[in-house]
């Protein structure tokens, strides 16, 4: 066969080939988080983890006579693997409907998100514990070994069948939503939710059997995959992150735009890989953002009604807690005691979380904006920071404002892209926009892959302090936190804060007041990436490194769980969860990979039992206690009007 | 052009097809400078729909929107606002976790044109004290003034949004429903307020209540099916054949 400008046929049909299998796996797995986010408005983290068991699922099978020797179960093989995993995943997705999901219908959809990062989190943290990193072959089934010699290629056999198989499921699935009764039901629900209630039907049964269908269809996603790919803890993990690009993409309401979607990116991507194999893990993502600019409603998507930014704090304003200017002298007095009592090296650790933590809380509590990409501004000033610091020999504080630059210009950047955005998308585009710093920090040179760039210097402040003094450095970092808190102080309540407050609690309003809400909210969400960035740098130059860890997606979470488990909203809550987090991580530190599991563990607590967190929780027993205390010690209904909302 | 000195608001064909409904279609509408206008209607007539478009909460499918002369048809709601053209919410708008004061402050607080400087302390916004007061005093809320918006009753609530409305002196006022779920009192007063208010400017209102659309109301018109049925005071609506058989005969 001729060359192709300079690329062999086999090379160029090949990765057309992986492509097309990967589409085929986008498009089932966006199908599923597309139907569970129309219907139940949860955006289902989880889906990686669910499409990481259907392959377990597959392989545990065969080896049943090995997991329970002596009770003579046959090893069931692939064709049964096929018709059971599904099933069985899909049951146990019911039953997480049942016991979690559930729960968090009525609340703001943060919650949803939050509570199935943890669930992901929890089940990918126990594989990892049982499995470890090391991926399980699973054969190609004898029925489908070999293939077809196709002239120009080669064409393997079970490679065909998974196109065809996971083809006709999609379309299966987009006649019985667009062309069946029951699809019917589905759709109506997806577009006005309240309306099928009334019709009478069995809503909690079909929400349960919408998001087992949906989750079952990552498991039957994961067998296929099974025999390509290895089976391990990790398979699901970053494929999540992507079928979220693909569903902003392909934009919602749209069954058929998710198939061909997910078809067209995998396709995309496989070609990226024989042209340009550099971009070929970020190509998605930088489509995404392409897509969002010239149709921010994405590819296929209808024009949908904005929904608005969301009130999840959980502060009282008036209540002590609140006061800035107790505080600020207090956490002075409490940080300057702090290196006799602690390391200091964990405190500065505390500091730089307790700060990033802060950060994350001015959009996420006081503007109700659920980002989910804050690692992005924390890792880009750390890396930017270190590399001025280590190989330009910068001096340390322009090195640190290097860093905090560069994050304020990544969040100028994500900001514009996605503030048009509300809700779940907002979400779902922080956190792919993350991605692609991330994976573009995997593939430079200057960012040292997975060493990350060691031996940062940490100088001299000024050129006089000797920052390698473990507490000259300290104080260092409590100044330029005391700094970053009293400013925050300041901008939620300033003109510009009172005017958060006002779209938080009612952005229509607000509009009508003739407030441009898009241009605040963008502003904050800069303040915010620039705050983090603040943290970031000063990161890398305390523990003189920064690595892939600060900009993977983990690292967003810690920040949005710091938060949730000291009080969304709340001035206090951010430094309560840092200190429980770093506290956390650092005593089970020793149990290896159950941190993950007892982090995510503490996700589903905090969404479920404490939303308000420590501090808000605090704030609400003070209002109380207060009140019974106005009423003369007589038993008075709970707290001040203000929790009536 | 002499009509537009006359009219605040003339839109020309103005449409909304949601999916291939048409909410509005075909809507012109002259709101004349200084008067009280009604928009009535039976439910779906289009009366809520025709708000959002003229607010711009809603982008028409078709037509063309001018204010004093001036094309508004593609800005966004809040440049709208900034002109002057303020609405209030069938739901009562109001932010409940802030106080009532600082409800209307908010209000306020926009043509100061400070709301961005996050460097400023709120301080500066107590300036605004005096004008918040007299506004609350206004609409009867000045004992409530520190308390939380959420904690108003609903006639309250209804008075509080009023004031903060008023509180940007908007050369034209839209109220979806200022009197709608108000017992008899409230209604009377929110009636007496808006005949106060509207001395020095437009109103434009969509009002379920008869009895006050026919005290308050210089020009009435009539929507059905997203379309203008009649136009008038209210004798000669209220007289029209049409109205009587679309709207009063099929709803009462």
């Amino acid at each position: 066969m001729m060359q192709l400008i300079g690329i062999s046929p086999q090379l160029l049909f090949g990765q057309l080939l992986i492509g097309l299998i990967n589409g085929v796996f986008y498009a089932m797995m966006s199908l599923g988080v597309a139907i569970i986010f129309g219907m139940l408005r949860i955006g289902n983290f989880v889906h990686g983890a669910q499409y990481m068991l259907g392959a377990f699922c597959a392989w545990w099978l065969m080896r049943l006579p090995e997991l329970f020797p002596g009770l003579g179960l046959p090893s069931l093989g692939y064709w049964w693997a096929l018709a059971l995993a599904p099933l069985i995943v899909a049951a146990i997705g019911a039953l997480t409907e049942r016991v979690f999901i559930r729960k968090v219908y009525d609340l703001e959809h943060a919650y949803g998100l939050l509570l199935t990062v943890g669930l992901a989190m929890v089940i990918e943290g126990l594989f990892n514990v049982a499995y470890s990193a090391a991926g399980q072959q699973y054969g190609v089934p004898a029925s489908l070994r070999g293939g077809i010699n196709l002239g120009f290629m080669f064409l393997p056999l079970y490679r065909l069948w998974v196109i065809v198989a996971g083809v006709a499921v999609c379309l299966a699935t987009w006649y019985v939503i667009e062309r069946t009764r029951l699809g019917a039901y589905l759709r109506a629900a997806t577009e006005n939710p309240d309306v099928v209630r009334a019709f009478g039907i069995n809503v909690p049964r079909m929400l349960m059997l919408t998001y087992a269908f949906g989750v079952g269809l990552a498991g039957l996603a994961g067998v296929m995959a099974a025999p390509i790919y290895q089976v391990s803890p990790q398979m699901g993990q970053s494929i999540i992150i992507t079928i979220f690009a693909v569903v902003v993409i392909g934009g919602m309401g749209s069954i058929f735009g998710a198939i061909v979607t997910g078809l067209m990116l995998g396709v995309i991507e496989g070609l990226t890989k024989v042209f340009y194999p550099q971009a070929s893990t970020t190509v998605i993502f930088v489509i995404m953002a392409l897509v969002l600019i010239v149709r921010p409603a994405g590819l296929f998507g209808k024009e949908t009604v904005a929904a608005h930014a969301a009130d999840v704090s959980s502060a009282r304003p008036d209540s002590i807690l609140e006061n800035g200017r107790i505080w600020l002298p207090l956490l002075a007095v409490i940080g300057a005691a702090l290196p006799f009592l602690l390391d200091p090296v964990f405190a500065m650790k505390i500091l730089c979380l307790a700060l990033f933590a802060c950060a994350y809380n001015l959009v996420f509590g006081y503007v109700g904006l659920l980002a989910f990409g804050h690692a992005a501004f924390y890792g880009a000033a750390a890396y930017v920071a270190a590399f001025t610091a280590a190989s330009w020999n910068f001096p340390t504080e322009l090195a640190i404002l290097s860093g905090v630059a560069a994050a304020t210009i990544l969040g100028a950047l994500f900001g514009w892209l996605a503030i048009r955005r509300q809700g779940l998308y907002f979400a779902m585009i922080t956190l792919a926009l993350a991605q692609l710093v991330y994976f573009y920090a995997v593939q430079a040179s200057w960012t040292h892959g997975e060493d990350g760039i060691q031996s940062v210097p940490r100088g001299y402040l000024f050129g006089v302090i000797d920052l390698n003094q473990p507490l000259n450095m300290y104080y260092f970092v409590l100044a330029v936190f005391l700094i970053c808190f009293g400013f925050i102080y300041r901008v939620i309540h300033s003109p510009f804060g009172q005017t958060l407050k006002s779209i938080r609690e009612n952005e229509p309003r607000a509009i009508s007041l003739g407030y441009s809400t898009e241009r605040f909210k963008l502003i904050a969400f800069i303040l915010s990436a620039m705050l983090a960035g603040v943290a970031g740098a000063m990161k890398a130059i305390v523990f003189q490194i920064a690595s892939l860890a600060d900009l993977y997606f983990m690292t967003s979470a810690d920040a949005l769980l710091m938060t949730l488990i000291g009080g969304v909203g709340s001035l206090l809550g951010p430094v309560v969860g840092a200190i429980v987090v770093v506290t956390m991580q650092k005593e089970f530190a020793t149990l290896g990979s159950w941190v993950v599991v007892v982090q995510g563990t503490a996700f589903v607590l905090c969404v479920l039992f404490l939303r308000k967190g420590i501090v808000g929780t605090l704030e609400g027993w003070l209002a109380t206690r207060a009140e019974r205390k106005r009423r003369g010690g007589a038993l008075a209904p709970p707290a001040s009007l203000r929790s009536a909302h | 052009m002499a009509a537009a000195a006359d009219n605040i608001i003339e839109a020309r064909g103005l449409t909304k097809r949601f999916s291939g409904f048409a909410a509005v279609s075909g809507v012109d509408l002259d709101v004349r400078r200084g008067s009280i206008h009604a928009l009535i209607g039976p439910n779906g007539a289009g009366k809520t729909t025709t708000f959002n478009l003229i607010t711009k909460f809603l982008a028409p499918s078709a037509g063309e929107i001018r204010y004093n002369g001036e094309d508004i048809t593609n800005e966004s709601p809040a440049r709208v606002a900034r002109r002057g053209i303020v609405r209030s919410f069938q739901i009562s708008a109001i932010f409940p976790r802030m106080t009532v004061a600082e409800n209307v402050r908010i209000a306020l607080q926009r043509p100061l044109g400070v709301s961005l400087r996050f460097w400023r302390s709120e301080q500066m916004l107590s300036a605004l004290d005096g004008r918040v007061d007299s506004l609350l005093e206004a609409v009867g809320l000045l004992d409530h003034r520190d308390e939380a918006a959420a904690g108003l009753s609903y006639g309250r609530k209804r008075a509080l949004e009023f004031a903060t409305t008023l509180a940007l002196d908007p050369e034209l006022m839209l109220l979806d429903e200022p009197t709608s779920g108000l017992g008899n009192e409230d209604v009377d007063r929110i009636a007496d307020l808006i005949r106060q208010v509207s001395s020095d400017r437009t109103i434009l209102m969509v009002e379920h209540n008869l009895s006050v659309v026919s005290k308050l109301a210089d020009k009435i018109t009539v929507l059905a099916r997203g379309k203008v049925l009649a136009e008038g005071n209210y004798a000669e609506v209220s007289t029209n054949p049409a109205v009587i058989e679309a709207y009063i005969g099929g709803e009462d």
